[in-house]
């Protein structure tokens, strides 16, 4: 392949989970991501080679949607380097955990959450729609960069794209973020909680301090109840309590 | 409310509900963003960026970790801001969570219970095609399914723009301004027991429990000072 077209599987790569089932995971969008760079393998598109490693990428196959790139890119560089199809399926299925675990780790549970509470110290501290502008800005530098270093990595490196995960770069981010996303959501939190209450009087504003203190209690006590189930639960209280409290 | 903004709304509403998980993630789909716009749409910055901190609190809760099923805060933020905008101050902020509380259920079982198992079904249907590796197929199955989740965004953002209209109709002028003090005072309290419920759970009683407490004193010490 002279010049692969990796910007038209970045692209299509957003879309990874827009057909999401519980059949194939993301497998069929994982097909169409990978499909712009099978079209020249044995004798181009339409042609055996080219469907039957089509079809293997439209089975099974899940990870994080933001590194699922990188499978991608091994898997499409594994059907041009000729290794053997049931090798290339195994690759696809070992990929999909240390893929998952890892962007769980990395972009949910430490990049998002930075972010979000970042944004939040921002409006709180008075600086409105700008916290908002820099939440997307600085997020999706990178998301996106993540997203095409994924892919990159795994079209050079082919079936040997472990390696990739190990990269230091990453293990350092991990180490990073570790330690600044539990700070800025610790931070976000009473500064947030004072930006809300600041309207009430003072009566309402130790309201707000009992019902969050004793919800949160109440939230860590028994797990299986959801802040969403608490909420609905207090604000049908609330509501009678409002109406009848005249 | 003028039809133009409804309808801006919508849209916005069925973008923010694609963003979710189908295309593009970049997060337009979070409450703070999706608020802000929604006020910016009615004319009320302010109001979407209250109704958005309640919701993104509400958010910290959830980690989206493999197949987890939860609610869907962003069309819920954009409904409950539509609802907030109607009534000013303390009331809106209560009828605002009303509304995207019930917008954000109905979004988490659209999407557990509608979308995938019709998207399952599809790709049944299409199995014959998909082993072949017919390429037309991949495609369709893959677009069908990006237009089924508009249609669900879409559909969920109605949902909660009716809502809104419902409550705003119904509600607005039942409650005294103590009672909606009341109902404001409890949304606002259940969302930070929310958040920082979701905040515990992510950073657990890990070593980097410390930085968190770190950052609660800065944060108090900081909310003290302004």
């Amino acid at each position: 392949m002279k010049r692969p077209p990796l910007a038209r599987v970045l692209l299509r790569l957003f879309t990874l989970q827009g057909s999401w089932n519980y059949e194939r995971l993301q497998g069929v969008g994982f097909a169409v991501a990978e499909e712009p760079l099978l079209r020249d393998l044995g004798g181009g598109r339409g042609e055996r080679e080219y469907r039957a490693a089509l079809a293997r990428g439209a089975r099974l196959f899940n990870a994080h949607p933001y590194l699922g790139g990188m499978a991608v890119g091994a898997v499409a560089r594994a059907e041009h380097d000729g290794i053997e199809p049931a090798q290339i399926e195994r690759l696809r299925l070992a990929l999909g955990g240390p893929l998952g675990s890892l962007g769980d780790r990395l972009v949910w549970a430490e990049w998002l959450p930075l972010n979000a509470a970042l944004m939040l110290i921002g409006v709180a501290l008075g600086w409105g729609w700008w916290a908002v502008v820099g939440f997307l800005a600085l997020y999706n530098l990178g998301h996106v960069w993540l997203r095409a270093w994924a892919l990159k990595a795994g079209w050079s490196r082919g079936h040997r794209v472990v390696e990739a995960l190990r990269e230091p770069a990453l293990q350092r981010a991990d180490a990073l973020f570790g330690v600044a996303t539990p700070l800025a959501v610790g931070a976000a939190l009473p500064l947030t909680a004072a930006y809300l209450a600041s309207p009430f009087p003072g009566w309402a504003r130790l309201a707000v301090a009992g019902i969050a203190a004793a919800g949160l209690g109440l939230l860590q006590w028994r797990r299986a109840l959801t802040g969403l189930r608490f909420g609905l639960g207090v604000l049908a209280v609330s509501l009678v309590v409002g109406w009848v409290w005249r | 409310m003028r039809p133009e903004p409804a309808l801006l709304l919508e849209a916005w509403g069925t973008l923010v509900g694609l963003d979710l998980a189908s295309v593009p993630q970049v997060m337009i789909a979070r409450p703070l963003v999706a608020g802000t716009v929604a006020g910016a749409i009615l004319g009320d910055v302010g109001t979407g960026l209250r109704l958005g901190m309640l919701f993104e609190l509400l958010q910290l809760d959830i980690l989206p970790l493999g197949a987890a099923r939860y609610p869907e805060y962003g069309p819920a933020t954009v409904a409950g801001v539509a609802a907030a905008h109607a009534a000013a101050g303390a009331l809106g902020v209560g009828l605002g969570v009303v509304v995207g509380m019930f917008t954000g259920l109905v979004g988490g079982i659209s999407v557990h219970w509608a979308l995938r198992p019709l998207n399952t079904r599809a790709v049944r249907r299409a199995t014959a095609g998909l082993e072949a590796g017919d390429p037309d197929t991949i495609v369709r199955v893959h677009a069908t399914a990006l237009g089924r989740d508009a249609l669900r965004g879409m559909l969920v953002t109605a949902t909660g723009l009716v809502l809104a209209a419902l409550v705003r109709t119904y509600m607005v002028g039942t409650l005294t301004a103590r009672g909606a003090i009341v109902v404001a005072a409890a949304a606002t309290g259940a969302a930070i027991a929310a958040g920082s419920n979701g905040t515990l759970n992510l950073v657990g009683r890990r070593v980097n429990f410390a930085w968190l407490v770190a950052g609660v004193v800065l944060g108090t010490l900081g909310a003290w000072l302004r």
